[in-house]
């Protein structure tokens, strides 16, 4: 007890004054008027001040402004009332002119009496804690400008909500198209004005509604099922459908669509003009392809008439001979021979011609090149002339490809037509097949896989210039003189070709010819292969007395007809048009075994004839005869047997030996 | 008689002096908005942003207590305060006990108000940044005052409470204001008390409100500081009372 009690005394007498002078804080005595009566060591080191320099001056003189006011206003009021006051932040001014960020805590100390002795005043350095204070409250500043900012956002997101919604509003009511909200079964939610502009309905008519109500009835099966898919996936691809316009006809809609929260959103685009329009597109293609095939129709019918000429004067020469009363039997049947042979080919010829004039809708079918290649190759000669030699080369083994093949005809006669210009009508033309070919890259296109049918037409003319190459197939593209061509013939070729995926390739030496070689993609059918025609020459049944009406305007053809059934046994009645054959049948067509009738007729005509009697005598065969493909390429047989004029004796008898039902022995 | 009192405190300043008055006079002491006891929901920023909505304040609140002839003593900005309501209503104050006034804090061309504009400035910016570490800071020192119930009560309820933001902008009121002009045409007697070594109100600016009131008395004080009335409440007691006998009283 008594060494701490002497440690004690010891550390009143020197610690206390080193802990007043050295404390980490400072300390500071001022008198009743303000003035400051002591510092201690720490107080004046930060003031930067020897302490009896600031012995007699006040605390508020180490102030700033502020702190002199604040001091003045709130300080000393405070002192004054409580006797203390504590945590005042203020700014102490240093000799150097910095500050020092200080707490100062004051208490008033008094005498026995209540009067003032001094004013203690403690001081901690509030640097860092000013700092903290300093960033609490850009903190907060920071707080205050982002809640502002951000209540400035939801102000402009809300502006931009509502003019967002503004906009989707104006382009509901705006758009041309139908725009539609449904439920999930398909019963209208909401609709913009397009449909009470497109359709004439009000939106009071179709909301609460099914589609269903308002679609072509056979539409509704394929309708649902679409959305039926819309459900599982949006509609991208649009789906075409009718809808009823309240005026009772039908408008023709593209839909696009997709199923979200629940319901579908849907829009419809009016595709009705485009489909006039379509359709306007292809009758005017089709007119082009007419008008490109009467272009080479054109060119082949010089070529004709000077044929036909040739094979007349070998039948006028024939007959000549033949008026001759004293003509040997041998040369008789030479003459008869070539008249008939040359029958033959100019019935061929004028078939020819007849079938590539027809009129037709672009069809394609499975045929055999080779075969087709074979059959014109007669035409192609009447095209390039007689001093032009035509060879062609064609493989044994079939060639099939699906194309129209009134257009592969007209192309190879339009590419003959070019060759028989670029040589001036003498040289050679080499026609050739190649079945094992492919495509090759061509005017930048890639090359394709597959086997294709590669049919070139190789000439020895003068050639195309480089420059004119790129050029040959654009429509209406010509070197020739005016009235030598339309530039059309080229053009029908690169079309065809692109249509029928496959592709035309030029290849050009100037001087030495051209050769164009026409790709069509082949196919493995063999299915539609012709089949063989019966050549003339071979046993036919003869009639038995079987009766035949014939019913033919033409007097002559008439009179040769029976005079052929009379020749192969059989027995005639001619009625001159339909009308009086129909008379002379009655109503059971008693008497009568067949019937041979023309077709193309004054009156109701040969196929009206033969349906009336397909229908009253179902057994009655008939056998119609034409000239005019055309008009059974557009009414169709209707299951009628057909004979081409002009027709043999030798064909009439066959297809009768066909028809007419045999007596049964 | 109404007792006003200044910025930074409220009406306990005349704690020590009104107390000295009530035999003679009907005494009334009252807290300007934002300050002690006083709605602080009555606030009206446009009202309050010159000392004119205090005036109106003062005027309403006399005219309730049907105050007429009497005795208006304000402090500091107060003074000016009771200026201006003293033109208001004439009626109201017979004489005006004006302690440590102030018509202009800044200077000015050919008046000396005692600052300079960035020193007001850097006084709002102080007030700004201040708030927080005295206001929240004096909470928990003035609940724990333990040693001194009676004082520590009172303090927790509304000693020298002030709402910091209407402070503020109070404090904008005062250092801003320019109300030289209205020192004229005041009519009623008026008492200038100016304390020595006052840095808010020098002797430069008693003497000028002195000048420009016409019916006035000019009193210097011992006392050192802005607020005579704590500091020196006998001294500041006696100025009033000699002022309130009238001229030749003493």
């Amino acid at each position: 007890m008594s060494d701490t009690a002497v440690g004690s005394q010891a550390l009143d007498v020197d610690d206390l004054e080193d802990l007043f002078e050295n404390a980490p804080c400072g300390y500071a005595s001022t008198l009743p008027n303000g003035r400051i009566s002591k510092v201690n060591h720490t107080l004046a080191i930060w003031l930067g001040h020897p302490a009896e320099q600031i012995v007699g001056r006040r605390f508020l003189d180490f102030l700033n402004i502020a702190g002199k006011i604040y001091y003045e206003t709130h300080f000393a009021p405070m002192l004054r009332m409580q006797g203390f006051f504590n945590e005042v932040a203020l700014d102490l001014r240093r000799a150097d002119g910095t500050m020092v960020p200080v707490l100062v805590n004051a208490v008033v100390r008094k005498d026995a009496v209540g009067g003032v002795r001094f004013i203690r005043i403690t001081v901690f350095n509030a640097s860092d804690r000013r700092r903290y204070e300093r960033e609490m409250l850009e903190a907060r500043r920071v707080a205050e400008r982002a809640t502002v900012a951000l209540q400035d956002l939801n102000l402009t997101l809300e502006a931009r909500v509502a003019e967002r919604a503004r906009a989707l509003d104006r382009a509901w009511r705006l758009s041309p198209d139908l725009l539609a909200i449904a439920d999930a079964q398909g019963t209208l939610l909401a609709v913009n004005a397009a449909w009470t502009d497109l359709l004439g309905w009000e939106a009071s008519d179709l909301v609460g509604h099914g589609f269903a109500g308002f679609t072509h009835p056979d539409d509704l099966e394929p309708t649902r099922a679409a959305l039926g898919r819309i459900m599982t996936a949006p509609l991208v691809e649009p789906y075409e459908y009718r809808l009823r316009h309240v005026d009772g006809t039908y408008r023709q809609f593209a839909w696009t669509g997709a199923f979200e929260d629940g319901q579908i959103y849907a829009t419809g685009r009016h595709t009705t003009v485009e489909h006039e329009q379509a359709a306007a597109l292809v009758q005017a293609e089709e007119a082009l392809r007419q008008s490109q095939k009467l272009e080479a129709v054109g060119q082949l019918t010089g070529g004709v008439a000077h044929d036909f000429n040739n094979l007349l004067t070998i039948i006028r020469s024939s007959v000549d001979f033949l008026r001759r009363p004293d003509l040997p039997e041998d040369r008789r049947i030479r003459y008869m021979d070539a008249v008939s042979d040359t029958v033959d080919r100019a019935a061929k010829l004028t078939g020819q011609l007849l079938a590539f004039a027809r009129r037709q809708t672009l069809k394609p079918e499975v045929f055999n090149v080779g075969e087709r290649l074979h059959d014109v190759a007669d035409m192609l000669d009447t095209v390039t002339g007689a001093r032009i030699h035509v060879v062609i080369e064609i493989p044994d083994e079939p060639c099939f490809v699906m194309a129209d093949v009134s257009q592969f005809e007209t192309s190879l006669v339009n590419m003959a037509v070019n060759a028989r210009d670029a040589m001036d009508g003498e040289g050679t033309l080499r026609l050739r097949l190649d079945h094992t070919g492919t495509l090759p890259p061509i005017r930048g296109h890639a090359a394709a896989p597959g086997r294709f049918a590669c049919v070139s037409l190789t000439d020895t003319g003068t050639g195309i210039a480089p420059d004119q190459v790129a050029r040959i197939f654009e429509p209406f593209f010509t070197t020739k003189e005016v009235g030598k061509g339309t530039g059309l013939g080229l053009s029908q070729v690169f079309g065809f070709a692109k249509q029928s995926g496959g592709d035309v390739e030029v290849e050009s030496v100037l001087d030495r010819g051209t050769t164009f070689t026409l790709y069509l993609p082949q196919i493995d059918a063999g299915m539609s292969e012709r089949p063989a025609t019966a050549r003339d020459g071979e046993d036919f049944p003869m009639g038995d007395g079987q009766c035949v009406l014939i019913v033919e305007d033409n007097v002559e053809v008439g009179r040769f007809a029976t005079q052929i059934l009379e020749d192969i046994g059989y027995r005639t009645t001619w009625a001159a048009n339909a009308e009086e054959a129909l008379e002379k049948l009655g109503a059971d067509g008693a008497g009568f075994d067949v019937v041979f009738s023309d077709v193309v007729m004054p009156g109701m005509g040969g196929i009206a004839l033969a349906k009336i009697l397909q229908r009253r005598i179902p057994d009655l065969p008939i056998l119609l005869a034409s000239g005019y493909s055309h008009v059974l390429s557009q009414d169709g047989l209707h299951g009628f047997e057909l004979l081409h004029k002009p027709y043999s004796a030798d064909q009439l008898g066959r297809i009768l030996g066909k028809v007419v039902p045999r007596s049964q022995d | 008689m109404v007792f006003a009192h200044g910025f930074g405190c409220d009406q306990n300043m005349w704690r020590f002096v009104a107390p000295a008055f009530e035999e003679s006079h009907r005494t009334i002491v009252f807290d300007h908005i934002g300050a002690g006891g006083s709605d602080l929901t009555a606030y009206d920023a446009d009202k309050y942003a010159s000392l004119d909505g205090y005036a109106d304040d003062v005027v309403e609140l006399c005219r309730g207590l049907s105050v007429t002839g009497g005795v208006f003593v304000g402090h500091s900005v107060s003074a000016m305060i009771g200026i201006l309501a003293a033109k208001k209503a004439p009626e109201l104050f017979e004489s005006l006990v004006l302690v440590c006034p102030s018509p202009r804090y800044l200077d000015d061309y050919g008046y000396v108000g005692g600052f300079t504009r960035p020193q007001v400035e850097e006084l709002l910016e102080f007030l700004d940044t201040n708030h927080m570490g005295w206001s929240q800071a004096m909470a928990p020192v003035i609940m724990g005052n333990a040693d001194r119930p009676e004082l520590g009560e009172e303090l927790t309820n509304s000693f020298c409470r002030t709402d910091p933001d209407i402070a503020r902008r109070f404090a904008r009121a005062t250092f801003l204001a320019d109300n030289r002009a209205d020192l004229a045409g005041v009519t009623a007697r008026c008492l200038v008390i100016q304390s020595s070594e006052d840095v808010i109100a020098p002797q430069e600016v008693g003497d000028y409100v002195h000048r420009h009131l016409a019916n006035s008395e000019l009193v210097l004080l011992d006392a050192t500081g802005h607020c005579p009335n704590l500091s020196a409440p006998e001294e500041t007691i006696q100025a009033i009372a000699t002022f309130l006998r009238g001229p030749g009283g003493e």
